[in-house]
């Protein structure tokens, strides 16, 4: 981000209106920062190997190119219909709302810009508009609860206790979801059926086999009632065990291990004769 | 307040006599109507407006009637998996739905509707998809919900792990402890479930698609073979007919490797079983291509101009070599592209990791693999493999999907639709939206 030694300051004087709103500029456009979202100048140091910056700007480019639609800008308008009805369902007139919705030429990238502006100012991600008719709070938390209830009912005998007999017969288990009724009786006759006879050295603490602890009840409706998380803190991270490995290499030519590096433009090819393919078309590319 | 939210639903009217189960994907829709006495098949509907190079347009399943696909264009109400373009998704969902001749033909008043979209959505669209459902289309229930969760009401046991059916007398339950990967046209997003609810902090994705796929395909042949980059429809039929998840990369590299200069590999001419040619259509006399094995003797056309012959009689053909594999590896090495994230395998553990310990050993053994990517051959092996390697030795690891994994959720939510109690508790119906508004239908579905 070049600011030439401008802070930011306050993002809380910013209206919260609709459609636009001062986003923090990750230096390139949204739909490239969605699949990377770090900036430039941060890439440059560090940086899936020896890459210079001209490189990783070739390789954002490319990966904004793979996640496009088709490689040209195409236009296909909506087919006119004849608006008389004619073979044509008539849903009531259009709601200002719908039609705002209808006619917005917003693209995901806008709507995640505008979403990500929200949470970062702290304000309410979406302006919800008011219930038709009045609306009214009391009814909110008992008509949302039997929603959960419904889900509660099954649960006082199953989770706890399922996932205890895994490995040892994961399809016994999966099945028994469909006889709740019959479950807790069920479960005990298997378990002295699977229960081998004692041993003297059952109590050997090297012979002894460990079981994670079941979580309890609550955390499991924890786990369940959890918010879901935004669009990106939801995409998976580069983790630490792959960060270590060395990143694969291929040859721009032919796709065989990529073990030579063009000195020109820091691409990779395999061997003398795909550098001579790649030079030509490197060297025609920036002037020789 | 229970008993008051018990006399809402009593004195409401009774719920709708079938349900329209929508899977609205980014690439197709499949779309069906269930009821108590039972479903029917889904319709597999091309989500999007086709343009061919003589300017006519096909919405949606008209695109069976083109015969040209040379340079076809198409405009996909879908980005990145949601439904962000309304004007066109109306488009199409009511040349598809609400036309009288069309084959799905409903009347929403009377109709329920059951709606899938994809995890960790933006509130935004959520709100808008709430607001054309009811304020312009007006179905008369509603359930919006993402679309991993509906595949845990498959029987999941037995037709993934070939345990005994469930009786039909039976009640539906959904599946207890199941992580579904669902990799489709816009992304790949890995989803724990416990009881058919979603853990909504588990929830992971993997920016790779169908769509990078096939792009990345595109890059490679024209890169190498002939410019194919305005027949994308076309580079996705040759990604369908012949990729492959390689069980040993470094292997299968070496046998597609044309050898240094001068010391050229006999294997690689002859193919090695991994090279393939693909005949293409030439739209005139035929109008799908077709694989077959490589046959170094036949060349193709381009070969023939190469060599200075007539190119007249040669048929078009691209040999597809180490391309068969390198597209789908993209699942599990992101980072062969240089994109920054880790692949499916390790984002299973980084799933879990937000999961308590002792429900590791259940969600391990009980993967399902669904969406399109995961009719690519010999993926589910290779990720059974890779989850192996990573997982804690005790755990029993088990990969699996359905007969049809592109219909899977689709079949899930026909399920659902059937047990019209169970559905009734989870929609709401349009009596409650008016009455409630936006932020209510948010939080609910939501589960807040």
């Amino acid at each position: 981000m070049i600011n030439f030694g401008v802070r930011e300051v306050a993002m809380s004087t910013v209206p919260d209106r609709p459609g636009w709103a001062y986003v923090p500029d990750t230096g390139l456009n949204a739909s490239v920062t969605a699949l990377q979202p770090t900036s430039r100048k941060r890439h440059r140091t560090e940086l899936v190997g020896d890459n210079s910056a001209k490189q990783d700007a070739k390789l954002l480019r490319d990966l904004a190119a793979l996640d496009r639609e088709s490689h040209r800008d195409v236009s296909i308008p909506v087919p006119v219909r004849n608006r008389d009805n004619a073979g044509r369902v008539s849903h009531g007139k259009v709601t200002p709302a719908v039609r705002k919705i209808l006619q917005s030429q917003k693209t995901f990238g806008n709507y995640l810009g505008d979403f990500e502006a929200h949470v970062a100012a702290g304000t309410q991600p979406v302006s919800l508009p008011p219930a038709p008719n009045a609306p009214r709070l009391a009814p909110i938390p008992a008509s949302a609860t039997p929603f959960k209830r419904s889900h509660k009912k099954k649960d006082p005998n199953a989770p706890p206790k399922e996932p205890l007999r895994k490995s040892s017969m994961p399809v016994l288990k999966a099945e028994s979801s469909h006889l709740p009724i019959q479950n807790s009786v069920g479960e005990e006759k298997l378990a002295d059926a699977l229960d081998p006879p004692p041993h003297p050295r059952d109590k050997d603490p090297l012979l002894r086999s460990w079981i994670p602890s079941i979580p309890t009840q609550e955390e499991i409706m924890k786990l369940l009632t959890a918010p879901p998380l935004s669009y990106n803190k939801a995409k998976g991270n580069w983790t630490e065990d792959d960060r270590r490995k060395p990143v694969r290499q291929f040859c721009e030519v032919c796709g065989y291990w990529g073990r030579v590096k063009c000195m020109r433009c820091g691409g990779r090819v395999c061997a003398l004769e795909c550098l001579n393919t790649h030079k030509e078309e490197c060297f025609t590319r920036y002037g020789a | 307040m229970a008993p008051a939210s018990h006399r809402t639903k009593s004195s409401g009217p009774a719920p709708p006599s079938k349900t329209l189960v929508l899977d609205n994907g980014a690439y197709t829709i499949k779309a069906g109507f269930s009821s108590i006495g039972g479903a029917t098949e889904p319709k597999i509907i091309p989500n999007s407006i086709a343009r061919d190079r003589d300017r006519r347009t096909y919405t949606g399943s008209d695109l069976e009637k083109c015969k040209d696909f040379g340079e076809i264009n198409f405009r996909r109400p879908m980005e990145k998996g949601y439904i962000v373009n309304w004007e066109a998704q109306k488009e199409i969902w009511e040349h598809e739905f609400f036309e009288n001749k069309s084959e799905l033909y409903c009347e929403p008043l009377e109709t329920g509707l059951i709606l899938t979209e994809a995890p960790n959505a933006l509130p935004q669209l959520q709100t808008h998809c709430d607001q054309i459902v009811f304020e312009e289309f007006g179905f008369a229930s509603y359930l919006r919900c993402p679309g991993p969760t509906l595949n845990a009401y498959n029987d999941i046991p037995h037709h993934f792990f070939k345990a005994l059916a469930r009786e039909a007398t039976q009640p539906l339950l959904p599946a207890e402890i199941v992580v579904i990967i669902d990799s489709g046209y816009s992304h790949t997003t890995i989803t724990p479930l416990l009881q058919g609810r979603p853990i909504q902090a588990a929830i992971r994705r993997l920016d790779i698609g169908g769509k990078l796929m096939t792009n990345y395909l595109t890059r490679l042949i024209s890169l190498r073979q002939y410019d194919m980059r305005n027949d994308i429809y076309l580079v996705n039929e040759i990604k369908e007919a012949t990729v492959y998840m390689s069980k040993d990369f470094k292997a299968d590299m070496e046998v597609t490797w044309k050898g240094p200069k001068g010391d050229r590999r006999p294997l690689y001419e002859t193919g090695g079983g991994i090279g393939k040619d693909y005949v293409l259509p030439d739209y005139h006399n035929t109008t799908k291509g077709y694989v077959r094995d490589h046959d170094p003797t036949n060349a193709g056309k381009l070969k023939k101009m190469q060599t200075g012959k007539s190119a007249e009689a040669a048929e078009d053909i691209l040999t597809l070599r180490n391309e068969r594999y390198a597209v789908p590896e993209l699942l599990l090495n992101p980072t062969d592209i240089g994109l920054r994230q880790s692949g499916i395998a390790q984002l299973v553990m980084e799933s879990l990791s937000c999961i308590p310990f002792g429900l590791w050993p259940g969600f391990l053994a009980n993967i399902l693999v669904v969406g399109g990517n995961a009719n690519i051959e010999g993926f589910l092996w290779r990720l059974n493999d890779e989850i192996r390697a990573l997982a804690p030795t005790e755990c029993f690891v088990r990969v699996g999907r359905p007969e049809h994994p592109i219909i899977s959720t689709w079949n899930g939510g026909a399920e659902l639709a059937k047990d019209v109690d169970r559905l009734a508790s989870m929609s709401i119906t349009k009596q409650e939206y008016e009455e409630f508004g936006a932020g209510w239908v948010q939080r609910k579905f939501n589960g807040q």
